[in-house]
């Protein structure tokens, strides 16, 4: 179902034209109200005005994950805190998180953007959404949950975890539409098959799935095991949220990116310079709506190609291919998002353990596992079991505390861990995607 | 004061680890007096009483292994039933913690060697030298 007619097959030339006057508007926005805008358009002489075609968006400069911590928490908002009606945060690549605020125009126009996307996935009104998407700081949970209201569908706001009490759930309220990270789904159809719930115990028909890469395999096995069409839906916080692109159930080949409210663009990850459509590189966003924290040519990162053949569903948007990977170090780890450099600045503030430690990422029973391998110095070494062992409890607590993310921590023996070149291989990754 | 320099080494919990200390001890002609492997699921200590802690000492951290110098007292035990239990007794009547303990038989006949590492050692030495609980000195160690 097409939830916005107009807005989703609008002709590419009205949209494109639609899109400038957005992009116009964005810009001069950001030039006049936001310090960090003025000086980087200065630095390189450009002018708002000098926006005058969509091609024109190229000579723009990038925004980085950085610049939002540079000016943590709120320094890159247009609007006063007080019309700010919720904050949000991810990982930052340090200690400090990336904080994205919404003014309510923002929270009304996610809510229908997320609506949009579920519906092209087939959900409509009537529809019961469990929503296994983690509910807090993490945009997953409450975006997913805005969007199913405002389609008209009934919520579950049930969030992650506590596989048991999903899968009953699931089978008392009769759940039609699942929201969670694909290796989460496939976890509960395991999990569901070894207790023996059956596909025709359940009424599930859709998961919408995202938040961390997943390949056409395991879209497969996920269709198969739960009897549901597997959708792939794409979000990050900075740009919104959950309801960026999503795949559209008619054709389930690449995913719809909202035109309206976004420019994507594909730039070559080490020059920047834009590549054609079809071509592979990073995904860069521009937000054309978004009230309290536009972003200008957000590099997310994410390695992907625009797909420029019409869709079959008759919307006009443009779709991004299913994502490949990541240009930078950054890990999805159940869908929280976690960088070397926050475990390595958390070790170095623990007293004695040395800044040599390895992140090795497996899938155990379609669960990622974090294990954290630090060295051992004698700072810190003890004859007793049981001190050594309270060391590792510690550091779990730490990342637990300050990430949300549950890691095994294992000690090394000192210059145990593998060095190349002087630069320590930081992160093993033996999913295989 | 009668102690006893016993060396623990942090060791990975991977095959032919332990077997590497004892080869690399094994070469310089090291001989270990007294051995006890602690564990946990990845990782362990050997504690290792040798001949020649110093220069083992030196070898081994010459060979980036972690490790700790930690005093401990070696009790000569009767080796008859309750003997053990007796200075067991006395360290608890006094509210001294023992952290670990491990045993072996020794060469003087008829006496067990064990080796305690105590929350708190002089009290306990103070406390089994009174009881006339024998203990070995390093120099005694190492001609047993």
């Amino acid at each position: 179902m097409i939830y916005d007619e107009e807005l989703e097959t609008m002709p590419r030339e009205a949209l494109e034209a639609l899109q400038l006057k957005r992009l116009q508007n964005t810009v001069e926005r950001v030039y006049n109200l936001v310090p960090f805008y003025k000086n980087k358009f200065d630095e390189i002489s450009v002018k708002p005005e000098d926006i005058k075609t969509l091609d024109d968006l190229k000579r723009l400069p990038f925004t980085l994950k950085e610049d939002l911590r540079d000016n943590y928490p709120f320094g890159l908002f247009t609007i006063p805190l007080e019309q700010v009606v919720r904050l949000h945060a991810s990982s930052g690549t340090t200690g400090k998180p990336t904080v994205v605020g919404y003014s309510k125009r923002d929270i009304e126009l996610w809510s229908n953007l997320m609506a949009r996307s579920f519906a092209a996935a087939g959900v409509t009104r009537g529809d019961i959404i469990q929503n296994a998407y983690g509910y807090g700081l993490f945009t997953g949970g409450l975006g997913a949950h805005y969007g199913g209201e405002k389609l008209g569908a009934t919520v579950i706001p049930i969030s992650g975890g506590n596989t048991q009490k999903q899968i009953m759930i699931m089978q008392d309220f009769g759940s039609t539409v699942f929201t969670a990270t694909p290796s989460y789904a496939l976890y509960l159809a395991e999990s569901a098959h070894d207790m023996c719930v059956t596909q025709d115990k359940i009424k599930l028909k859709v998961g919408i799935l995202g938040a961390e890469p997943w390949t056409e395999e395991m879209r497969e096995a996920i269709e198969e095991k739960l009897g549901i069409d597997a959708i792939d839906i794409y979000g990050l916080s900075e740009i919104m949220g959950p309801g960026v692109a999503i795949e559209c159930k008619e054709a389930k080949h690449g995913l719809h990116i909202w035109e309206d409210a976004f420019i994507p663009e594909i730039v070559d990850p080490d020059t920047g310079e834009v590549l054609k459509d079809g071509e592979e590189g990073e995904l860069v966003i521009t937000t054309i709506t978004k009230d309290a924290l536009p972003l200008i040519r957000y590099r997310t990162h994410d390695i992907t190609h625009i797909i420029k053949e019409p869709c079959i569903c008759g919307r006009t948007h443009k779709r991004i291919a299913r994502i490949k990977g990541r240009s930078d170090d950054m890990l999805i780890i159940r869908g929280v998002n976690i960088f070397p450099s926050q475990i390595e600045s958390l070790l170095i503030d623990i007293e004695g353990i040395e800044p040599h430690y390895q992140l090795i990422v497996d899938r155990v029973n379609n669960l990622d596992v974090l294990e954290v391998k630090v060295e051992v110095s004698e700072k810190v070494f003890s004859d007793e079991i049981r001190k050594l062992q309270s060391l590792q409890k510690k550091i779990e607590k730490d990342i637990k505390d300050l990430y949300g993310i549950n890691v095994k921590v294992t000690l090394s023996e000192p210059k145990s861990l593998t060095r190349f070149e002087g630069k320590a291989k930081r992160v093993i990754d033996k999913r295989k995607m | 004061m009668k102690r006893i320099r016993q060396i623990s080494v942090f060791i990975e919990n991977r095959p032919g680890r332990l077997l590497e200390v004892l080869n690399l001890l094994g070469s310089s002609s090291i001989n270990i007096k007294a051995l006890s492997l602690a564990d946990s699921s990845d990782f362990g200590i050997a504690r290792l009483i040798v001949k020649g802690t110093d220069e083992a000492v030196a070898l081994l951290k010459s060979n980036n292994f972690t490790l700790s110098v930690t005093n401990t007292i070696a009790c000569v035990v009767e080796d008859k039933p309750g003997s053990l239990a007796q200075i067991l007794k006395l360290l608890a009547d006094n509210e001294i913690n023992i952290e670990y303990m491990y045993g072996f038989t020794s060469p003087i006949e008829n006496k067990a060697v064990m080796i305690l590492k105590v929350s708190d050692i002089d009290k306990a030495q103070k406390l089994l030298s009174d009881n006339k609980i024998e203990m070995l000195s390093q120099e005694e160690m190492r001609e047993i």
